[in-house]
């Protein structure tokens, strides 16, 4: 049985009347990195508060090593717990060097001085955070990441037996990010140091944890693995939106996205597309168009056409035909049909050849029908039919009133304002 | 001097994090001129400069009475310095002063009351006690009320916000009291306000010496605490002080001097808010060293301002709190205009 680090049993507490936290009950064990996740408002901050005896409970029993937080003296408190809040200032102009100095006389006798020992374990902090050439320049002239790993090095130099860490990296950008989780990470494996972090990337958690928990409206909902916690039917009801959990089959990580409003085309959008496409020139295409909530169509796809794989993950409804083969009519007419439901026709910069040709002729019977069509410039430099079939059918399109776009972002606002006046 | 160090060299760590606490050239220089400052204003007064005839006993008590002054300016000077670096940090501030939260205001109310009532010529002690007193209480309804206000201890906010709504409301009631007063007493009133350094009777020294330097002590005691403090009281407490105490304790003993000082010196403005910055300045914002160093440069300030007040017109002798900021502003703003920076961010 491992010994707990941190034992909540049943706590409330909060601000006020208000309680945030509702009889919650946790439990981290001796070295563990363990990650706290959960929404904003969910009572993470609180927890960290009150484990850190800043907040009082009202109800329950938070014991830090076996010893009751209640009862602790603030120094022994601080010998077994560490705090790196959000974000630390000082109005005043102190060098790096005096700042992690707090580290060790903050929970010191009053009438103490600070003694060679002491310097020591200053040093040694200041050299395992790499502040240690910092240490005559100001604190707060420093960057963000820089800041963090003084205020870390501050921390370490209570020696503490625990650290928590209250969304102190979520500010920071990728690359001080991974220094700082290296930095705990390696405190974690090499010196035993239990690690608590509060954190809003689910990701990056489940890339660093040992285990996550998953708090919600002031208790917690799950606990264990990050395969376990990061369960869709669990973050979709925390989270209160739709999210999508994809699981490395190489690293085993788990990488959590949310899903934009009308990217993947469900409901009842007002406005349909159909892309004609190929070769990948249409990823763009489908993501954009999803993005500005228009639904999309398209085809005819070859399957294993990377288009079509981007087709078939975006939800986009399509009609493939078999690899590398020509267009058959039996696809071509489904296409058409596609295409004539739309309200427009787009044509990307795909190279044209004697196979899909017939994709250029279902833009041309859109045209007819009277549905606007957007051809990519430069048909010309990509007619593979051997003859200069699409170059003359583009051509004709032109003349009978097809437009002509050039950039996404471009193409994008003509859509729009066309199909704007449209209506 | 600066080299790149790794982990493994010998060089102590003492040395490697002691060196940048406080520069050793200013700190020499400093300690070198304290002392002659001092004696320079014992050479000075309203008598001529130049030490007086040792001989004759006119002489001997003019530099009796010149030695009395200087312990007083030290004595009120170092008072307020210190009480406005440990309000400073408390609030986390640069406008805090000694009487930010009130103490001034209580104290010239306390002081008004006593004169104007006349108790002052009856009874001993009876000024400096009531403005001593009243001082101390409006620091605790100050903090009672800011305490209320955000259901616990009080914020830095709710306490400035609270100590200016105090100290305006006593501003209006010395007013009162002041426009309906004799001639006579609105002069011994406005004489106290503007402060003056003329010695008190010895008792009221000796006690009011033993006051000033418990506040000084206390507040030496709790300097690495204000240190952690100006990170905000959260990041104070979970490095293991009882960050309340810590502020109640500063808050206590820094109006203690404070109120000392005004109860024998009257309302010497600027002093308290001045020397702070500058000596921050010089020295950087330890208040390990803060502390003394702001103690000792406040007690030679206001010495030096007391010899210019008695000199420059003498015979007649001006208030020193006149002198304070008129010869004081100028000097202390070019000096922070050059040496911000090493104090305060901002």
């Amino acid at each position: 049985m491992l010994q707990p680090a941190l034992v909540v049993d049943g706590v409330t507490a909060g601000y006020g009347s208000r309680p945030v936290l509702d009889g919650i009950s946790l439990r981290v064990d001796k070295g563990e990195f363990v990650v706290l996740i959960g929404p904003n408002g969910c009572g993470k901050s609180t927890l960290l508060k009150t484990v850190a005896a800043l907040l009082k409970p009202q109800s329950g029993r938070i014991e830090l090593f076996g010893h009751d937080v209640t009862k602790l003296r603030p120094s022994s408190r601080a010998a077994l717990l560490g705090v790196v809040p959000q974000k630390v200032e000082s109005p005043m102009a102190y060098t790096v060097a005096q700042i992690v100095m707090n580290g060790r006389s903050g929970s010191s006798a009053p009438w103490k001085v600070l003694g060679e020992a002491d310097y020591e374990i200053i040093e040694r902090s200041m050299i395992y955070t790499d502040v240690l050439q910092l240490r005559d320049r100001y604190f707060m002239e420093l960057s963000g990441g820089e800041q963090q790993r003084v205020i870390l090095a501050m921390v370490l130099a209570q020696e503490p037996g625990m650290i928590m860490l209250d969304e102190s990296i979520s500010h920071l950008d990728i690359n001080h990010r991974y220094e700082v989780l290296r930095i705990l990470r390696r405190l974690n494996r090499e010196h035993g140091m239990t690690v608590v972090l509060v954190s809003h990337d689910l990701s990056l958690s489940s890339e660093i944890a040992d285990r996550l928990i998953l708090m919600n409206s002031g208790s917690v909902v799950a606990a264990g693995s990050p395969a376990d916690v990061l369960q869709v039917p669990v973050l979709s009801r925390v989270y209160d939106c739709d999210l999508q959990v994809q699981q490395d089959p190489v690293t085993g990580f788990v990488n959590v996205t949310g899903v934009l409003e009308g990217a993947n085309a469900t409901g009842n959008p007002a406005t349909t597309l159909h892309v004609i496409a190929g070769g990948g020139t249409g990823i763009e295409l489908f993501r954009r168009l999803g993005l500005h909530g228009y639904r999309v169509t398209t085809g005819v796809l070859n399957r294993m056409d990377s288009d079509a794989e981007a087709a078939k993950a975006l939800g986009v409804e399509a009609v493939f035909e078999h690899p590398f083969a020509a267009v058959s009519d039996d696809a071509a007419k489904k296409a058409r049909l596609l295409a004539l439901g739309a309200d427009g026709v787009v044509v990307s910069d795909v190279p044209f050849g004697p196979g899909n040709l017939v994709n250029l002729s279902i833009a041309e019977a859109a045209l007819d029908a009277g549905r606007p069509v957007w051809i990519a410039e430069g048909v010309g430099g990509r007619d593979y039919t051997g003859g200069r079939e699409a170059t003359a059918l583009a051509e004709r399109l032109f003349s009978r009133g097809a437009r002509r776009w050039e950039s996404v972002q471009e193409l994008m606002t003509d859509i729009k304002h066309t199909i704007h006046d449209r209506v | 001097m600066k080299k790149t160090r790794t982990a493994d060299t010998t060089i102590k760590p003492t040395a490697l994090l002691g060196i940048r606490a406080v520069s050793a050239g200013r700190l020499v220089l400093f300690l070198v001129a304290v002392p002659l400052l001092l004696v320079l204003s014992l050479l000075l007064g309203s008598s001529g400069a130049g030490l007086p005839d040792m001989q004759s006993p006119v002489g001997k008590a003019v530099l009796n009475l010149r030695l009395n002054r200087l312990v007083m300016g030290v004595m009120v000077g170092g008072a307020l310095s210190v009480s406005g670096v440990v309000f400073q940090a408390i609030l986390r501030n640069p406008l805090a002063e000694p009487y930010v939260l009130g103490v001034s205001g209580g104290a010239g109310l306390g002081a008004a009351l006593a004169i104007l009532f006349g108790a002052v010529a009856f009874v001993p002690l009876s000024l400096p006690v009531s403005a001593f007193v009243s001082a101390v209480l409006t620091l605790f309804l100050v903090y009672g009320i800011a305490s209320r206000g955000s259901g616990g201890a009080p914020s830095v906010y709710s306490l400035i916000l609270s100590g200016v709504i105090v100290s305006a409301i006593c501003s209006s009631l010395i007013m009162f009291l002041v426009s309906t007063a004799s001639v006579e007493g609105l002069h011994n009133v406005i004489w106290w306000m503007l402060g003056n350094l003329q010695p008190v009777p010895l008792e009221q020294r000796t006690v009011s010496g033993m006051l000033i330097s418990a506040g000084f002590l206390m507040s030496w005691m709790l300097s690495s605490r204000f240190n952690a403090l100006t990170l905000g009281r959260d990041m104070a407490h979970y490095q293991g002080m009882n960050a309340d105490l810590v502020i109640l304790g500063g808050l206590l003993s820094a109006t203690l001097m404070a109120a000392t000082a005004v109860s024998i010196g009257g309302m010497i403005g600027f002093v308290g808010l001045i020397v702070p910055h500058v000596t921050r300045a010089i020295f950087g914002p330890d208040h390990r060293w803060l502390i003394p160093l702001s103690a000792a440069a406040g007690g030679t300030f206001l010495v030096l301002c007391d010899a210019l007040a008695r000199t420059m017109l003498a015979p007649i002798e001006m208030p020193v709190g006149v002198i304070t900021a008129l010869a004081g502003g100028p000097f202390f703003l070019l000096i922070l205009q050059r040496r911000m920076k090493s104090a305060w961010i901002a």
